[in-house]
């Protein structure tokens, strides 16, 4: 009892960043459904790190040229750009002597190769950036608890307004297209939503959780058999539920918020995987 | 060949490729093509694998830009589109009433959500190919035919003048080839509908289009013309690069190689 009294007593520090988990779990759980049956998981890993190096960017451009990136919207700011960008360039990379994952690949790895590079160069913001790309869901200013909930409105707003066209051009896009309908403008729109959440929900939960949560809630909700709208809505409970589990399970036994998510998202995908198994 | 202006189909020109050249990037596939569609034709564009068919049916449909000629269209024309089988992702989650109903966003547009005119379009369509009692059944649970009938019944969600239909009968044993034959005989009988079939297999279409078109990228070929015509020796020779003949047997067309100084 004394450790949820200590708990409870110290709510000025978890409100905000247990709202803002929730707020990212129910939204990435929600768009992993798209990223899991879309086959571009591992393009949701290279956003993350694509992300991470536009934050990286954004620092140098502070040290180096003097240029104002010290608060946390100018950095998420850098850190969208960047990601909207390589959403849209993976989203249009259509090489015809090598396979797209192939680009994802080399995506993921490059970027990774500079942010590790960033962070040997930028010493004095190394914490920081290990925060952003192991997670960090500790602290939370109000302003990002701000920045997360127009995100998160921003993409139910996209897929409540544009969810028949969404779900046929990712669907079926060769029969979209042959209909008339302009499938890129839809997979830009498309990109654009990820492109948003992903620098958004790492900036608070870090890049390790924001894969997970783009990926084990919407494959638990997918083993169930559910049809897709009943499926988008079970993986955004899925994820608010290992966001929110995660986090209240690592403040009580005292371990890594963003990995402490990862195991309570991997968790909800054992039910599912166990009636799969059964036939 | 015949000049557009003496192709069959009865109705006014729906669409046309004059002169055109298609392909992808730079890289023209096949030139000079010369291809129009009328309102009631049945027209099946056949050739061998990667011989241009589908590109053919892309360029004339407008959704693939053309590297040389022109495309006309008379006016706005509703068109149905049936993608070959296996280019369907069956890992969605969609039940063959969803599928079908996506047939009906295009016309509907953005922010606008489907209402009992769209829902009735779509029952319909699913019982006109025999899948109204299989609305609610998981897509990824239907056989390869009924995957079919639930791509051609997307198609006439969208109330189409023009069905453009893309190796329906891929990899299907006879019987279900046979059924979707027919549902797309069926369909092409009950109106003024303007079927464009690409098929692989001259033998799958024979007995029900009334225009044939021969496709090789490879011999530079692109021949279209009544199905009378083209399946004179001479045409079918300019296909398969060698003798074959077409027999009527039990009412159906069947096309047999002519053995090297032989018979068939």
């Amino acid at each position: 009892m004394s450790g949820l009294a200590g708990f409870l007593a110290a709510r000025e520090l978890w409100q905000a960043p247990l709202l803002a988990s929730a707020l990212a779990g129910a939204m990435l759980g929600f768009l992993g459904v798209y990223v899991v049956l879309r086959r571009i998981v591992f393009v949701s890993a290279a956003l993350t790190q694509i992300s991470t190096l536009g934050l990286v960017v954004g620092l140098f451009a502070e040290e180096r040229l003097h240029v104002e990136a010290e608060h946390a919207h100018h950095q998420l700011g850098m850190a969208m750009g960047f990601a909207v960008a390589g959403a849209l360039l993976l989203g249009a990379w259509r090489p015809r002597r090598l396979p797209a994952e192939a680009g994802v690949g080399a995506a993921w790895v490059v970027t990774s190769a500079l942010v590790v590079l960033g962070i040997a160069r930028l010493v004095h913001v190394s914490h920081d950036l290990g925060g952003m790309v192991f997670g960090n869901a500790v602290a939370v200013p109000p302003e990002e608890l701000w920045i997360m909930g127009v995100v998160a409105l921003a993409c139910a707003a996209i897929h409540a307004a544009f969810g028949k066209e969404l779900r046929f051009v990712s669907f079926d896009p060769e029969t979209a297209r042959a209909l008339g309908m302009r499938v890129w403008l839809w997979d830009a729109l498309f990109s654009l939503s990820i492109g948003l959440a992903i620098p958004a929900a790492a900036r608070v939960l870090g890049a390790l959780p924001v894969f997970a949560l783009l990926t084990l809630p919407a494959a638990a909700a997918l083993l169930w058999k559910l049809r897709l709208g009943p499926a988008l809505g079970v993986a955004a409970g899925f994820g608010l539920l290992a966001a929110v589990g995660g986090y209240l399970a690592s403040w009580f036994a005292e371990t890594p918020t963003g990995a402490t998510m990862v195991a309570a998202a991997a968790l909800l995908v054992l039910p599912g995987a166990a009636l799969r198994g059964r036939g | 060949m015949r000049s557009a202006a003496e192709l069959p189909g009865g109705g006014p020109v729906l669409m046309a490729l004059r002169r055109a050249a298609v392909g992808y990037g730079k890289k023209a596939l096949l030139r000079e093509v010369e291809l129009e569609v009328r309102a009631g034709d049945f027209l099946a564009l056949v050739g061998p694998n990667g011989g241009g068919k589908t590109t053919v049916l892309r360029a004339l449909l407008g959704a693939l830009p053309l590297l040389g000629g022109a495309r006309e269209q008379a006016g706005p024309v509703r068109v149905g589109y049936v993608p070959q089988r296996d280019h369907v992702d069956a890992v969605w989650p969609f039940t063959a009433g969803e599928v079908a109903a996506m047939g009906r966003t295009p016309g509907l547009g953005p922010l606008r959500r489907p209402g009992p005119a769209d829902r009735a379009a779509v029952e319909r369509a699913l019982q006109r190919v025999g899948m109204a009692e299989l609305h609610g059944r998981p897509y990824a649970e239907l056989s390869g035919g009924q995957r079919q009938r639930t791509l051609i019944a997307r198609a006439l969600a969208a109330e189409p003048e023009l069905l453009a239909v893309d190796e329906p009968t891929n990899g299907m044993d006879p019987a279900a080839e046979l059924s979707t034959m027919e549902v797309l005989r069926e369909l092409h009988g009950g109106g003024g509908l303007a079927v464009v079939m690409v098929s692989h297999r001259l033998d799958a279409v024979v007995s029900h289009a009334r225009t044939l078109g021969f496709v090789d990228r490879e011999r530079a070929l692109f021949r279209v013309g009544p199905a009378e015509e083209m399946l004179r020796p001479g045409a079918l020779a300019a296909l398969y690069g060698r003798e074959v003949e077409v027999r009527e047997e039990a009412g159906r067309r069947v096309v047999l190689p002519v053995a090297r100084g032989g018979g068939a």
